[in-house]
C-alpha cells in the first residue's frame, strides 16, 4: 500500500503542475477529474484493504463530487460559452509557476519531515501536505474563478488523502469532509455567477 | 440539561419554517426566535457551567451567546426595515430569513460546542450559510466580494484543519474538557499546529496575514449583513482562537498571537488613513478591535477579561455603526466618503448616532471599548514593557484620528445638496438601542468580571 | 580487439547519423500525406556542400573558419566515450563521464555561439541569444538528471548506470527512473531541436539553432551540419542506452555480439525516431516565449525525481 500511496501521491502531484501549465480551463478541469478519481480509487482499495467504512464513504464522496458533479457542471457551462474557456490573464508568469510550485513540494516535504514524521513514521506523508501548499499556491497564482476553486479542490483532496491514508482513526473526518463537498459545491455556483457578471 | 440546547432548537425552527413560509411569517418567525433565544442565553447566563460530552459551556460561551442573540434580533430587526433598499435580491425574501437563522445556528453551535472538530465544523457552516448573504444585493462587486471571501476563508479553515489534525496526533482526542484535563505536553508538532488552527481561524477572524476579504465583504454586502459579520462573526471565528489558547498555554503560541494581534492593528491603522469608502474605512476599523482582542485573548488574566468586555462593547457599537452607514447609502447612494455632505442637516438622528458610535469603535471614554482597550493595553505594559505599549497606542490614535475626523466631515461639512429626507423611526432606532447598550456595557462589567472569575483568577 | 571496436563505433555514428536524419525527415513528409526525399538525402546534401566554394564574411576573424572542425573533432572525441554499441568501457572510456560528457557538449556550443557571434550577422546573433537563454535554462534540467543518477549508482560513469540499469530491476522499475526518463526526453526535445521548441523552417520566427550556422557556406557548413546530425544521434543513443532501455547492450568484449546489438541499436533508434516523428506531426510549435515553460516543467521533473528518491526512503 506504501508504494501505491507514492505512486498516486506523485502522480497528483504531476497533475497538479500540469493544471499550473496549462492555459485551456477546458483541461485543467479533466485534469482535476482525473486527479480525484486516481485519489478515489486508491482511497477505495486502501480501505477496502484495511476493511476501513470512513475511507469507503471519503472515496465515494470524492469519485461523486469532486470527480464527477463539479467538473461535469463547469464543462456545461463551457458548452454556452466557449470563449470562456481560455484564461487570459495570470498573476505569476506561467514558467514561474510551474518552479514555484515544485519549491511549495520541496517547503511540503521539509514541514512535513520537521514536524510529523516522528510520529507518523511514514515517508511519503510529505505528500498531501505538499499538495496543500501546491492547491494555495494554484489558487493564488490564478485570477479565474473556475481556476480557484479548482485550486480549493485540490486542497480538499489533499486533505482527504491526509486525513484518510494518514489518520484513518480521526474522529469527524466524513462530516468535514461532507461540509467541505458542500462548501465547494455552493462556491461552485457563486463562481458561475461571478463569472456571469465578468463577461456582461 | 435540555435547557441548554434550546437556543439551537429555537434557531432550527425557526430556519425549518422559513424555508417553507411564505415572507411575512419568515420575518416573524425569524424575530420570535432571536427574542426567545436572548430570554434563553441570558437564563444560561446564571446557570451553571456544563461539560458533557457534547456541550461545554463556561463563562467566554455565556458571554458569546447573550452577545450573539442581541444582535441576532437586532440585525432580524434592521433587516426587516432595510428590505425595501435593494432592487433585485439575490435570493427570496423567505430564503433570506432562512440563511440568517442557519448562520446565527452555526454560530450558536460553534461556541457551545466541546470538540475542536466541532468547532471547526461550527465555523466552517458559517461560510456556507453566509456567502449568499453577502452576495445579497446580486451586483457584480457584492458577487466578486462574496467569492472572494468563500476562496480565502475556506482556504483559511483547510489549514486550521490541518493545524487541528496536528493537535489532535499528540493528543489523540479533540475534546476539549479532557484536553483541558490532561495539560498538553509541549512538542513542536503541538506548536506548529496550534499556530496553523490560529493563522486559519484568523483568516476569518481579519487577524494579519489572511486578512484580504474583509474590507472588500464588509464594503459591499447591505448593512445588517455587515453589521452581524463584524459584531459577532469575527468574534465567534476568535472564540476557536480563545479555545486553542485555553488548551494550549505555551509562550511560544501566545507570543505568536501577540505579534499577530500587533500587525493586524498596525495594518488596519495604516490603511485606515486613506480610505476613501466610508464602509472599508469602519471594516478596518473592525480589524483593528479584532486584533486587540486577539492581543488580550494573549495576555490572558486583566487581558483576557479586558478582550471580552472589548468583544461585547465592540460588537453593539460596530452594529450601530453598520446599520448606520446602511442609512447613508440608501439615501446618499454613494459609498464614498467625500460625497457625504451635510449628514447632520438632512439625517440628524443618523448623524449624532454615527457620530457617537464611531467615538464608541475607536475606544472614546464614556464608552466600555475604552474600558476594554485600557485592561488590555495595561496588560501589555505590564508583561512586554513601553516599547509595545507606544506602538499600539499610536495605531489606536491614527485609528481614533482617521474614522472621527471623515465621520465629522461627512456629519458638518456644509455643501449646497437637495437631499431632504427623514429618518425612518426603525432604522434610527435600532442603532441608538445598540449604541446605548455598548454603553450599558460599562455596568456590566462586574457581572462580566464576576463571570470570569474562574478563567482570568 | 578494443581498438577495432573503437573504429567500428566511430564508423557506425559518423555514417549512419544522416541516415537516422533521413528517416525522421522521410517519416514527418509522410505523416503530411507528402512523398518527402530520399531517406538519403543528407548524404546527397553533404556530398554537395564538400565540392562547393566557402565564403566567409569580410569581418569575420581566423576563428570563423577554424571552429567547424574543431567541434567536429570533439564530437568525434564524445562518439568514442559514450555507450553506444557497447556497455563497456573502450579505449579512451576513463577520459570522461557523465559530468565531463555535458562539458565537452557545452565546450562545442560556447564555441559555435563564438564563431556566430563572429560572423556579425543579425540572424546569427538573434540564433545566439535564443539557444543561450534557452540553453542556461535547459543544462540546470541535464545536470540535474546526472545528479540523480550518480545518487542512483554512486557513480557517474555512463558505462556503469547502463549496467546496473540492464541488471537491477528494482531500479528499472522505480518511480525516481521514470522520473528521470520523463525529463530526460523533454531535454532531449529541446536539444535535438524538435517540434514543440523549434521548427525547422526558413522563417526566422521559428529558428533557433539553425540561425547559428547562418553564415557558413561550402565545406563548414557540411562539416556543422554533420557535426549536429552526429549530436542528435549521440543524444538519442544515450537516452537509449542510459534510460529508456537499456538492455542487450553487450556487457562483455567481443566482436559478434557488438555487431548484432549494432542492428539491435538501429532498430531502437528507428522506434524512437517514429515517437519524433508522430510528436513533429501532432504537436504544434510553441511561441518563444512559451519555451521556457516548457523547460520549466522538464526542470519540475528532474527536481521531482530526486524528491521521489528521497521519498520511497533513499538517502545520500
Amino acid at each position: 500500500m506504501k508504494e501505491a500511496f507514492v505512486m498516486v501521491g506523485f502522480l497528483e502531484i504531476t497533475l497538479v503542475i500540469f493544471m499550473q501549465w496549462q492555459v485551456y480551463l477546458k483541461k485543467i478541469v479533466t485534469t482535476f477529474s482525473l486527479s480525484s478519481y486516481a485519489i478515489s480509487i486508491f482511497l477505495f482499495v486502501d480501505g477496502a484493504v484495511l476493511n476501513n467504512t470512513n475511507l469507503l464513504v471519503l472515496s465515494a464522496l470524492t469519485a461523486a463530487v469532486r470527480g464527477f458533479f463539479i467538473p461535469s457542471f463547469i464543462r456545461k457551462k463551457f458548452r454556452k460559452e466557449d470563449y470562456l474557456e481560455r484564461e487570459i490573464k495570470s498573476v505569476v508568469p506561467t514558467a514561474m509557476s510551474v518552479v514555484l510550485s515544485l519549491f511549495f513540494v520541496v517547503v511540503g516535504y521539509i514541514v512535513y519531515h520537521a514536524t510529523l514524521y516522528n510520529s507518523v513514521g511514514l515517508p511519503g506523508g510529505s505528500i498531501p501536505i505538499a499538495l496543500l501548499f501546491q492547491g494555495i499556491f494554484l489558487i493564488m497564482s490564478r485570477n479565474n474563478a473556475f481556476v480557484q476553486l479548482i485550486g480549493y479542490m485540490v486542497m480538499e483532496n489533499s486533505l482527504f488523502l491526509f486525513g484518510g491514508y494518514l489518520f484513518p482513526e480521526l474522529p469527524l473526518v466524513i462530516e468535514g469532509g461532507i461540509l467541505l463537498d458542500l462548501n465547494s459545491s455552493g462556491s461552485n455556483r457563486n463562481s458561475y455567477d461571478f463569472r456571469h457578471y465578468y463577461e456582461t | 440539561m435540555f435547557l441548554y440546547y434550546l437556543p439551537l432548537i429555537v434557531t432550527v425552527l425557526a430556519a425549518a419554517i422559513c424555508f417553507v413560509a411564505n415572507d411575512k411569517i419568515s420575518k416573524i418567525s425569524t424575530l420570535a426566535s432571536a427574542s426567545v433565544s436572548i430570554i434563553f442565553s441570558l437564563y444560561i447566563w446564571v446557570l451553571n457551567n456544563v461539560s458533557t460530552q457534547f456541550l461545554y459551556i463556561d463563562a467566554i460561551s455565556k458571554i458569546m451567546l447573550v452577545t450573539i442573540s442581541i444582535i441576532y434580533l437586532t440585525t432580524a430587526i434592521f433587516s426587516g426595515s432595510y428590505f425595501k433598499h435593494i432592487s433585485k435580491p439575490l435570493l427570496k425574501k423567505n430564503l433570506y430569513w432562512a440563511f440568517l437563522n442557519l448562520f446565527v445556528l452555526s454560530m450558536f453551535f460553534s461556541v457551545m460546542v466541546n470538540n475542536l472538530g466541532l468547532i471547526w465544523i461550527g465555523i466552517e457552516a458559517t461560510t456556507i450559510t453566509s456567502a449568499l448573504l453577502v452576495a445579497i444585493d446580486n451586483n457584480f462587486a457584492s458577487i466578486e466580494a462574496s467569492w472572494r471571501y468563500i476562496i480565502i476563508v475556506s482556504v483559511g479553515l483547510v489549514i486550521s484543519l490541518v493545524g487541528i489534525i496536528f493537535i489532535y496526533d499528540q493528543t489523540h482526542t479533540l475534546n476539549i474538557a479532557v484536553m483541558l484535563k490532561n495539560h498538553v505536553s509541549e512538542s513542536r508538532i503541538i506548536l506548529i499546529g496550534s499556530a496553523m488552527a490560529i493563522v486559519g481561524f484568523g483568516t476569518k477572524a481579519g487577524i494579519f496575514p489572511m486578512h484580504t476579504w474583509l474590507p472588500d465583504v464588509h464594503g459591499r454586502s447591505i448593512a445588517p449583513v455587515s453589521a452581524i459579520f463584524s459584531s459577532v462573526l469575527l468574534p465567534s471565528a476568535l472564540f476557536g482562537i480563545i479555545r486553542i489558547s485555553q488548551i494550549i498555554p505555551f509562550e511560544d503560541i501566545k507570543q505568536f498571537m501577540f505579534i499577530l494581534g500587533i500587525l493586524t492593528i498596525l495594518f488596519a491603522s495604516i490603511f485606515m488613513i486613506n480610505q476613501k469608502y466610508y464602509k472599508r474605512m469602519f471594516a478596518y476599523s473592525s480589524m483593528e478591535n479584532m486584533g486587540m482582542i486577539l492581543i488580550g485573548v494573549s495576555l490572558g488574566k486583566a487581558g483576557l477579561l479586558g478582550a471580552m468586555i472589548l468583544l461585547v462593547s465592540h460588537a453593539f457599537a460596530k452594529s450601530s455603526v453598520f446599520y448606520l452607514t446602511g442609512n447613508i447609502l440608501s439615501v446618499y447612494k454613494t459609498r464614498k466618503t467625500a460625497h457625504v455632505h451635510s449628514l447632520v442637516k438632512n439625517m440628524p438622528y443618523t448623524a449624532y448616532g454615527l457620530i457617537l458610535s464611531s467615538l464608541a469603535v475607536t475606544g472614546a471614554p464614556p464608552f466600555a471599548v475604552f474600558i476594554g482597550e485600557f485592561f488590555i493595553i495595561s496588560a501589555v505594559y505590564r508583561i512586554y514593557g513601553f516599547a509595545y505599549t507606544i506602538i499600539i497606542l499610536l495605531a489606536l490614535l491614527t485609528a481614533f484620528l482617521s474614522i472621527n475626523y471623515k465621520v465629522a466631515k461627512m456629519s458638518f461639512s456644509e455643501r449646497n445638496s437637495t437631499q431632504k429626507t427623514k429618518d425612518e423611526w426603525v432604522s434610527a432606532l435600532i442603532p441608538l438601542i445598540n449604541l446605548t447598550l455598548s454603553f450599558c456595557v460599562l455596568f456590566a462589567i462586574p457581572a462580566i468580571n464576576n463571570i470570569l472569575k474562574g478563567i482570568t483568577g | 580487439m578494443l581498438y577495432l571496436l573503437n573504429g567500428l563505433q566511430l564508423v557506425y555514428v559518423v555514417f549512419l547519423s544522416p541516415l537516422i536524419i533521413g528517416i525522421f525527415i522521410k517519416l514527418t513528409e509522410k505523416f503530411e500525406s507528402k512523398k518527402g526525399p530520399s531517406i538519403f538525402q543528407p548524404y546527397y546534401d553533404l556530398y554537395k556542400l564538400f565540392h562547393k566554394q566557402s565564403v566567409v564574411p569580410k569581418t569575420a576573424s581566423a576563428i570563423f573558419q577554424i571552429v567547424p572542425y574543431v567541434t567536429f573533432s570533439m564530437y568525434l572525441i564524445l562518439t568514442l566515450v559514450l555507450p553506444i554499441i557497447t556497455a563497456f568501457p573502450l579505449s579512451f572510456g576513463p577520459i570522461v563521464d557523465f559530468i565531463g560528457g555535458g562539458l565537452i557538449f557545452g565546450a562545442i556550443g560556447v564555441l559555435k555561439k563564438i564563431a556566430s557571434l563572429d560572423s556579425r550577422s543579425n540572424y546569427s546573433h538573434l540564433g545566439t541569444s535564443r539557444t543561450s537563454s534557452i540553453g542556461a535554462l535547459s543544462e540546470p534540467i541535464i545536470i540535474l538528471i546526472f545528479i540523480t543518477f550518480g545518487v542512483i549508482s554512486h557513480t557517474n560513469n555512463p558505462y556503469v548506470v547502463n549496467n546496473i540499469m540492464q541488471t537491477s530491476s528494482q531500479w528499472y522499475f522505480s518511480l525516481v527512473h521514470w522520473f528521470v526518463v520523463f525529463a530526460f526526453f523533454m531535454a532531449l526535445l529541446i536539444e535535438t531541436g524538435k517540434l514543440p521548441i523549434e521548427s525547422h523552417s526558413n522563417n526566422e520566427f521559428g529558428m533557433i539553432d539553425q540561425a547559428i550556422e547562418m553564415e557558413y557556406s561550402g565545406s563548414e557548413l557540411a562539416f556543422m551540419k554533420w557535426g549536429g546530425y552526429i549530436k542528435q544521434f549521440l543524444l538519442m543513443s544515450i537516452f537509449l542506452n542510459d534510460f529508456l532501455i537499456p538492455f542487450w547492450v553487450p556487457m562483455k568484449i567481443g566482436l559478434g555480439s557488438v555487431l548484432i546489438y549494432s542492428f539491435v541499436h538501429l532498430l531502437k533508434m528507428l522506434s524512437l525516431v517514429i515517437v519524433f516523428a508522430v510528436i513533429q506531426s501532432t504537436v504544434s510549435k510553441y511561441k518563444l516565449f512559451k519555451n521556457f515553460e516548457y523547460v520549466a516543467v522538464a526542470f519540475t521533473f528532474a527536481f521531482l525525481a530526486i524528491l521521489v528518491y528521497f521519498t520511497t526512503g533513499g538517502s545520500l
